[in-house]
């Protein structure tokens, strides 16, 4: 295999890996918010449900929770399995894994802040809709950054997993590669690729950091 | 009319009864200061009377209704929705430790408020604002940030920020407290410069001679009750044990 | 092994759901084809396992088994679909209808309780690879060695205790577990492995691409390679010899194993006539 090819396979490999990558991301973030005000309720249901479901999701492999959902349906209920279901699966999967995390990220930071600044946002007028959007998530975010950007490079070598619901992404075609051509090159490749990318969001996350930087 | 009537408060945290009975006046232009010893109760009667928290008994009243009460079973009753709105829009507080928004430049910090929540005009907003900051001696800061100013400059840009949102009242919850001593002055000459205004205050307070000097009625504070009260030179002067032990206290 | 945990873990979890598992699996076979999805052939292979299925010079999937798969879809008039899968989920996939055969250098003996198999086509050994300045050069002589093979592999079968040759597995000084043949031949070459039990065809193939090593005389075992389709879709598996069976007769059955020839499917390896009672030509396999 020429190294043309190889390159040009392991990119759209790569293209595969980001495909989870941003998914993963645009559901997850949000959802952990969602997830870490559950994990806050007053309601002890509600806190005893997000609970548990935090503590399964950091407690076992994300490579058995992607096999559940997967073929979950289909052990469960007897349901077929879509051919779209596979990728759905994956993303659904990843989704509900790193909002897990990121719930936990959200709820340090949120608990972090100071009591003051609720109690300023109330007697300043703010009703608690905005105190949260105005006052309190913009300084959330500043806080939790460092531990976001951890957890943001993690998703990106995590999505090799997705090879064992037979989704060939980036690493799984290095590793096939490497197979046809007895050969450890490929590997070498692919960590080029992954590092190239990491680098690249690190440097995107440094950039947000610097741009909250100015206020302490 | 009194702006604001506290009638039989008490408060409790668990087991400890923090305010036992307490009633006070205040009316138009008046300045209050609240006085006494750490744990005495005078925050936590502050911090009731701007309902960040809830009496255990007794009544609360602002412009002549009775904005928070405890009905006969007992039961907590607070204004809601537009209601509380319009009460809290009679007063405001400045606090011992600032808590401006950091995120939020110093003009932002005194116009977010009264243009978020209030809805009124941007530039109308912005002038008034930067007469507030002149008059705190900060025009030069408008686009500074909180971390970027000393105590004493933060503490003037919470009272401007207070200020903007044209309260009837204003309570101080001892100001300069968290300051450095040679920080205090700029805001005490800022908190008397208010007087001109004709705007009422309540100040939480351990600067005995600002308290004497600004005062029209002054409340000692004791163990959750009120021990002495009157005029500033009828207290200074009263033959009451624990205030006459306190005021020793500080003097040295 | 990492499977058969996973599995474990998997069945525990949902322990209900495997009774009805059992209960269906007779029953979710469609009529006609045996096809999850009516004229696509989803083939579950191992891209890792050249020259069975592996990705070629030019990015697609490929190899002998492949290509017999293809042809049999040219055949019946069906699209193929080849899927790359992690063999440690293969019986996941075939069993919740994901793929529809597993086609891959795929040892049918010790497995029939577990699938459905086609006729065998390929007569397979289990070997013992060597680096040539081992001084291995008997099975005898793996006395005390450390000697690698892959995770859920059937040469692993072989070896464990229950399998054919476990006793000789005994005399080992460890048996050692790899995920794939790059890395088993890197630790064989550092020196970490002494030895590979492996595949025969698999084996022609990887010492191809290396300088240096050497399969030993003397097999493990004999064994043959089949199809297999979900148990009990004795439908899809009769559709799959019938065209072998044709394949044979038009010649594209020997045409497609040329084609591999010199990347380790050797003609006496082919056994398909044998298995479908035209044994004129290569009678000698055990």
């Amino acid at each position: 295999m020429s190294f043309q090819v190889m390159m040009h396979e392991l990119g759209e490999g790569m293209l595969k890996s980001m495909g989870i990558f941003s998914l993963t991301l645009l559901f997850a973030l949000p959802l952990g918010l969602l997830v870490s005000f559950g994990r806050m309720s007053k309601n002890r249901l509600l806190k005893g449900v997000v609970w548990t479901y935090i503590s399964i999701m950091r407690g076992t492999p994300l490579m058995l929770q992607l096999l559940a959902v997967y073929f979950g349906p289909f052990y469960l209920a007897g349901l077929k399995l879509g051919s779209n279901w596979r990728f759905t699966a994956i993303i659904l999967a990843f989704s509900v894994n790193y909002a897990a995390y990121f719930a936990e990220i959200y709820r340090s930071g949120i608990e972090s802040m100071p009591p003051g600044q609720y109690e300023a946002a109330q007697l300043l007028g703010y009703t608690k809709v905005s105190t949260f959007m105005r006052i309190i998530f913009p300084q959330v975010i500043k806080r939790i950054l460092p531990a976001v950007t951890n957890e943001v490079i993690t998703l990106i070598k995590d999505t090799s997993l997705a090879f064992s619901l037979a989704y060939a992404e980036m690493f799984t075609i290095a590793k096939q590669i490497a197979a046809k051509e007895t050969s450890f090159m490929p590997f070498l490749a692919a960590a080029v690729f992954y590092y190239v990318f990491n680098a690249l969001i690190a440097f995107l996350m440094e950039r947000i950091e610097k741009a909250m930087a100015y206020y302490t | 009319m009194p702006l604001l009537e506290m009638k039989h408060i008490r408060k409790r945290f668990d087991e400890n009864e923090v305010i036992r009975d307490i009633s006070l006046r205040v009316d138009k232009g008046e300045i209050l200061s609240i006085i006494g010893p750490s744990g005495s109760g005078k925050s936590t009667m502050l911090r009731c009377a701007t309902m960040l928290e809830t009496i255990d008994s007794g009544e609360i009243w602002y412009m002549d209704e009775r904005a928070a009460y405890v009905d006969a079973k007992g039961s907590k009753v607070y204004p809601r929705g537009e209601e509380q709105k319009k009460v809290r829009s009679y007063f405001g507080l400045v606090f011992q430790n600032f808590n401006l928004f950091p995120h939020y430049s110093v003009m932002k910090n005194i116009t977010d408020p009264p243009i978020h929540n209030q809805k009124r005009q941007k530039a109308e907003v912005y002038e008034e604002a930067r007469m507030l900051l002149k008059k705190m001696g900060l025009e030069d800061k408008e686009n500074a940030y909180p971390c970027q100013l000393s105590g004493g400059q933060c503490q003037r840009v919470a009272i401007a920020r207070a200020l903007a949102l044209n309260p009837q009242i204003l309570f101080f919850d001892e100001p300069t407290s968290a300051l450095d001593p040679e920080l205090t002055g700029e805001v005490l000459k800022v908190i008397r410069s208010l007087a001109d205004l004709h705007i009422a205050m309540v100040i939480v307070t351990h600067e005995m001679n600002f308290a004497r000097e600004i005062s029209d009625h002054i409340i000692f504070m004791d163990q959750g009750v009120v021990a002495v009260e009157g005029k500033p030179e009828d207290v200074f002067n009263a033959e009451h044990a624990r205030m006459r032990a306190f005021l020793g206290k500080l003097e040295h | 092994m990492r499977k058969k945990i996973l599995v474990t873990v998997m069945s525990a979890m949902l322990a209900c759901s495997m009774l009805g598992t059992c209960a269906m699996a007779g029953e979710t076979e469609a009529e006609g084809t045996g096809l999850a999805a009516e004229g696509t052939l989803v083939v579950g292979f191992d891209a890792e396992y050249p020259p069975y299925g592996y990705m070629d010079d030019n990015g697609d999937y490929t190899g002998f088994d492949l290509d017999l798969a293809q042809a049999v879809c040219e055949l019946e008039g069906w699209t193929m679909e080849a899927k790359p899968i992690d063999w440690d989920s293969k019986d996941m996939e075939l069993n919740s209808g994901s793929i529809d055969c597993i086609w891959n250098g795929f040892t049918m003996n010790g497995r029939e309780d577990d699938y459905t198999f086609s006729v065998p086509y390929v007569n397979n050994s289990q070997v013992i690879v060597t680096a040539e300045d081992s001084g291995i050069d008997s099975l005898a002589a793996l006395e005390g060695k450390t000697v690698g093979v892959q995770a859920d592999s059937a040469a692993l079968a072989l070896l464990s205790e229950g399998g054919e040759q476990a006793d000789l597995a005994g005399t080992f000084g460890d048996l050692t577990q790899f995920a794939d043949y790059n890395t088993a031949f890197a630790e064989l070459m550092a020196g970490s492995l002494d030895a590979v039990a492996i595949d025969i065809g698999v084996a022609q193939y990887q010492i191809n691409g290396r300088e240096g090593y050497v399969i030993l005389d003397e097999y493990l075992n004999a064994e043959q390679y089949a199809v297999g389709v979900k148990k009990g879709n004795t439908v899809l598996a009769d559709i799959i010899d019938k065209d072998l069976a044709i394949m044979l007769e038009n010649g594209s059955f020997e045409e497609i194993a040329a084609k591999y020839a010199d990347m380790g499917i050797k003609a006496d390896m082919l056994c398909l006539a044998e298995s479908l009672g035209l044994d004129e030509t290569e009678a000698e396999n055990a």
